[in-house]
């Protein structure tokens, strides 16, 4: 700071170029840092909580007009809300008794098959904050940091789907990239037939595209798609988009497919934060392998990686090696 | 260093907050692409102005502001602000007697200096964007310089 009083007779500070590589030396240190090492997370977490005010005053007057728009309702729409609501929540319930059966069937054959596609065990709601990221990229910053569990990677849904992951964590908010951020890609698949592919997003918000799909795959318009749970970050058989349009060009290898969004990518307010079991090695009704390998990890960040590694359930199990499954009990 | 000993900071300081809020504050998506990037005018602005009430240091702790609230990789925005700030600050006594049309034309070619910095720390970290919105930004913050003067010179004189 003392540097700054040093100035010549005209008032010209002196020593600019000097001062100028100095801050840039220190801004690209920093990016390498940021970059290669990701030493930086404890203090990008106390500068987000620095910004956090700012983030909030800006956000304030929305909520304040939400709040307002909310407490001025009259009577005759509560009426009508409540109603409606009711109704909606009876169909649930029907449904909710099906799903019941119906999920415990399926863990059954995950079980059945050794599958470590993971299952959806716990979900925290986040409010999306009316603040502006990066203008080029899609992200939202929402509520919810590593004070309530949140880790980056984390599978985020809304009503409609799936809606993106966390990409960073702050203390007090997280950043969630978008489905549709052309960064991002999702393992999905066909929910028809099964087809797996990825579907990577391409900047706008009700569009994503499925590149790598050749010309003869059988996928047509209107194919719900949904994620399949490989690689471990999203639980499985969750809606993330419908196919809207297949082209086909004889000359070409790949199809051109695009999908639309399952989720409100850009009305969302309300965000689910999702926690996944690996696999359900209780379910399994099979006492001839002991081992059930790795699903330790009591960590809330360890799940989706280590559900990112399928393993195949060593059917030779019964004369398990003596060293790993001791390994795993020592900690 | 006899006129003026004691130089104000109040000022830089609550424009360079008001123009964070600005640089946050959601905007519907059709004029979303056409914000003007406020912190870093006004960074220029001060830069230009009063290069000892802010200087590099402003430039750099506002870069890194963006940094952290735009969630991109910490001190790209930095980098290219201390560069640009710098840059302003050499310039600074030529650009005061400019015209209005000279002026803007010169923050034009910073703030493209800006994005340019931005764009290859991008593509050099391995998350480019893709579309051509971010050229648009140069553009505007030109078209927007001389409402940025008005406001912030009676801010100054004040």
């Amino acid at each position: 700071m003392v540097a700054f009083r040093n100035t010549d007779a005209s008032g010209r500070p002196t020593g600019l170029l000097l001062r100028c590589v100095l801050y840039a030396l220190v801004a690209l240190g920093l990016i390498i840092v940021d970059k290669r090492y990701d030493q930086l997370g404890q203090i990008r977490r106390f500068l987000s909580i620095v910004a956090y005010p700012v983030q909030v005053a800006v956000a304030s007057p929305f909520e304040g007009w939400d709040w307002f728009r909310n407490s001025v309702t009259t009577r005759d729409v509560l009426r009508a809300d409540n109603a409606r609501l009711e109704a909606e929540l009876r169909v649930a319930q029907f449904r909710l008794q099906r799903y019941e059966a119906l999920e415990t069937e399926t863990q059954r054959l995950r079980g059945l098959r050794s599958s470590t596609e993971g299952v959806a065990s716990r979900f925290i709601i986040g409010d999306i904050m009316d603040v502006q990221l990066d203008a080029y990229r899609e992200r939202v910053l929402v509520d919810k940091g590593a004070r309530d569990g949140v880790f980056v990677g984390q599978a985020v849904l809304d009503a409609g789907g799936v809606f993106g992951q966390v990409a960073r964590v702050g203390q007090l908010t997280s950043e969630v990239i978008l489905l549709s951020d052309a960064a991002h890609a999702i393992p999905v698949q066909v929910n028809r037939n099964g087809l797996r592919t990825i579907a990577v997003g391409t900047g706008d918000t009700s569009r994503l595209k499925l590149p790598y799909l050749s010309t003869s795959a059988d996928v047509v318009a209107g194919d719900l798609l949904v994620t399949s749970g490989l690689g471990g970050g999203f639980p499985a058989g969750y809606p993330v988009a419908t196919v809207i349009d297949v082209k086909r060009d004889p000359a070409a290898s790949l199809a051109d497919v695009d999908a639309r969004p399952a989720a409100a990518l850009d009305r969302s307010r309300e965000l689910l934060f999702v926690w996944s079991k690996p696999a359900p090695p209780a379910a399994a009704p099979t006492p001839t392998t002991p081992t059930t390998p790795a699903t330790s990890a009591p960590t809330p960040a360890a799940p989706a990686t280590a559900a990112a590694q399928p393993k195949p359930m060593p059917k030779p199990a019964p004369k398990p090696a003596p060293e790993q499954p001791s390994g795993a009990n020592d900690e | 260093m006899m006129r003026d000993t004691r130089i104000r900071r109040l000022p830089v300081m609550l424009s360079a907050l008001v123009a964070l809020a600005l640089a946050i504050l959601p905007l519907p998506g059709a004029v979303d692409a056409f914000r003007p990037d406020f912190l870093v005018l006004v960074v220029f602005y001060w830069s230009i102005e009063s290069p000892r009430a802010g200087g590099l240091a402003l430039a750099f702790i506002a870069g890194l502001a963006l940094d952290v609230i735009q969630g991109v990789v910490l001190g790209q925005h930095a980098l290219a602000l201390t560069l640009m700030a710098a840059w302003a600050t050499h310039l600074r006594l030529r650009v005061r007697v400019f015209s209005v049309l000279s002026q803007s034309l010169t923050i034009f070619a910073l703030l493209t200096g800006y994005q340019f910095i931005l764009f290859w720390v991008d593509g050099a970290t391995g998350n480019p964007v893709t579309n051509f919105s971010r050229w648009l930004a140069p553009l505007i913050g030109a078209l927007v310089w001389p409402l940025m003067v008005g406001t912030l010179s009676r801010l100054h004189d004040r």
